[in-house]
């Protein structure tokens, strides 16, 4: 069985810096990967590489076993055309730290976007997926609210459902719940662990190591632009951590 | 023979022009009359003078010689200049009496009863006499009021979203249209477009001439207005839609210039009311709209109440705009309160 989706030598620089150093990673379907790293370590570069955000400036990202996005003119990576690598975005949902949600959508409108505007659904089926997918998150007795009337956790919840009506095959967190209060972490996190369990293969970044011990198979610890060890949340979390650094880093954050 | 003849002649002549000439007894008395009157009017009694002019008799049936119309005129203007109106138009009646045709008495009657009308009739019946030649004259302003409006958001939106592409030359040419029609005056832009395309051999008639100036100019200023709308969007709003597999056009459409109509309705608005006042301006390129009628009839009445009449159109038209706008904002914005 081939990985859903492989990094082969990710390099991303900003001017001179480099915030993603050579990073591979494979994901195979229905996998959790956690990355969990000090700030600044390039896990948001990282993760806005995989659905393009970012252009890279070396390195493969392969989808489904086949290379993407890029192609190569003069030794140059060049992102392909739009028309691609929006098909390829739609198969990739994205949560951000501050939901995004637009504000001037009712929270159906937000969730039913994706539907109509990108796949072109009839309107009536894009608000059955869109109502199942709030169902699903907790939200569908606000569908006709405004996201400025809601709780930042229900804002999070909203924006994973906005994300899920697409029927996306990968799922990107970053840092999913940081911007919310810490009574409202459970009810986000509740959701995703759901997802979780439903098989979704996915990739959250967060400073939350409940997160990656209760949801990664894969915890990946990345500093200065590097994967620098990835394992099961046990091998991490266990008393005998091999790596003084990540160690020191979970004892901070703890 | 000859120089009898010519003696004759000149004894016929002597005796015949001073009777055809010379006034006979009645009038030599009128001209007197009218001489002492004036005479008491330098003094400034002015009281004394009319009784003096009234005094110069009606003519008798073989008529004057305007004796008794100059004397009764001069004693009208006398009493209307001293402000008994009732007096004057007692006088100018005496006149008429004898003379229902004297254009001059009938003209000066009118504008006696007219000055004897109370100051809000006056008004009343000016404003019944000027507006609706005024209105005519908006039917023009509005139209390019709403020719403007509908064109310039739309130009405005081509430009700025030209201006904030990465094709750099796309991006330098939008720069360069407001650059230009932002940095001279709207008045000069009209009379380039006017007088000045000719030259080039591009003759415009005033209308399409003026629509193109308004169009052009107020699409510059939108589109730094749009533009500074679009930049205000948080940057995560064109991340998220274009996460979610939107185009960049699919994501401008729905998710950014949707949210820009809240921050950029004021200003808006602020540009539209300075149109409706600038739309006065095309007046300088031959074309009759509510400024310029306002004008032409002022010049012909001297009356100033066409003027407040034509500020009072101006100020109806922007406080339209006003309410709209504000109508308009309180919607467009709701989504942030609920
Ligand atoms: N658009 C950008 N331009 C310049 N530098 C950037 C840009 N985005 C990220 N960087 C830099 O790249 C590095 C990695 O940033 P990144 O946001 O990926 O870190 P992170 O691990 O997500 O940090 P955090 O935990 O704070 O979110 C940082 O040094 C950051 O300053
Ligand atoms: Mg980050």
């Amino acid at each position: 069985m081939h990985a859903l989706l492989e990094l082969r030598d990710i390099v991303k620089s900003f001017g001179g810096h480099r915030a993603v150093d050579h990073v591979s990673l494979a994901l195979a379907p229905g996998e959790k990967t956690v990355i969990i790293g000090p700030s600044g370590s390039g896990k948001s570069t990282l993760l806005r590489a995989i659905n393009f955000l970012e252009t890279i400036d070396s390195g493969t990202i392969l989808f489904d076993g086949r290379e993407v996005g890029y192609r190569t003119v003069k030794g140059k990576l060049v992102l392909d055309k739009p028309k691609h690598i929006c098909k390829l975005r739609t198969q990739i949902g994205m949560v951000f730290q501050h939901f995004h949600l637009f504000p001037h959508m009712t929270v159906l409108g937000n969730a039913m976007e994706g539907p109509v505007t990108v796949l072109g659904a009839p309107m009536d089926e894009a608000r059955k997926v869109a109502l199942s997918m709030l169902e699903k998150v907790g939200m569908a007795d606000f569908a006709a609210r405004y996201p400025a009337s809601l709780s930042g956790g229900q804002k999070q919840r909203v924006a994973i459902a906005r994300a899920l009506a697409m029927q996306p095959r990968l799922m990107l967190f970053d840092e999913p719940t940081s911007a919310l209060d810490p009574e409202l972490v459970g009810e986000v996190f509740a959701t995703i662990k759901q997802l979780a369990d439903e098989g979704m293969t996915m990739i959250i970044v967060t400073h939350n190591m409940g997160f990656a011990r209760e949801i990664a198979d894969r915890v990946v610890f990345m500093e200065n632009g590097s994967l620098l060890a990835q394992g099961a949340p046990d091998e991490f979390f266990g008393e005998h951590c091999r790596d003084p650094r990540i160690q020191s880093f979970i004892d901070r954050i703890f | 023979m000859a120089r009898s003849a010519a003696l004759t002649a000149l004894l016929v002549f002597c005796l015949c022009v001073p009777a055809w000439a010379a006034p006979s007894g009645g009038q030599a008395e009128a001209d007197a009359l009218l001489r002492r009157a004036a005479d008491i009017m330098v003094t400034g009694d002015l009281k004394g003078a009319v009784a003096v002019y009234l005094q110069v008799p009606a003519p008798g049936p073989e008529g004057d010689e305007g004796q008794f119309a100059s004397s009764r005129m001069q004693a009208a203007r006398l009493e209307f200049a001293a402000g008994d109106y009732p007096a004057a138009l007692n006088v100018v009646d005496e006149l008429l009496a004898v003379y229902p045709d004297n254009i001059e008495a009938v003209r000066f009657r009118a504008s006696v009863t007219d000055a004897m009308l109370p100051q809000w009739r006056r008004l009343l019946r000016d404003t019944v006499k000027f507006v609706p030649h005024l209105l005519k004259g908006s039917v023009m302003t509005l139209m390019l009021v709403f020719f403007t409006i509908l064109v310039s958001p739309l130009g405005g939106l081509v430009i700025a979203l030209g201006r904030i592409s990465n094709f750099r030359p796309l991006s330098r040419a939008c720069w360069f249209v407001i650059w230009l029609f932002r940095g001279t005056p709207l008045l000069l832009q009209l009379f380039f477009i006017y007088y000045g395309l000719p030259a080039i051999g591009i003759t415009l008639r005033p209308v399409p001439a003026a629509l193109i100036g308004l169009g052009l100019n107020y699409s510059a200023y939108l589109a730094e207005i749009i533009r500074s709308g679009i930049l205000s969007i948080d940057r995560g709003q064109m991340e998220a839609a274009e996460a979610m597999g939107m185009t960049y056009w699919q994501a401008m459409r729905r998710v950014i210039i949707p949210q820009t109509y809240r921050v950029i309705l004021p200003p808006v608005g602020n540009e539209f009311i300075a149109l409706i006042k600038d739309t006065a301006l095309v007046s300088t390129i031959a074309m009759v709209e509510l400024m310029r009628t306002a004008d032409q009839l002022f010049n012909a009445s001297f009356n100033v109440t066409v003027l407040g009449l034509a500020a009072v159109i101006y100020l109806a038209f922007t406080t339209v705009f006003t309410f709209a706008f504000e109508w308009l904002e309180a919607r467009v914005g709701a989504y942030e309160q609920r």
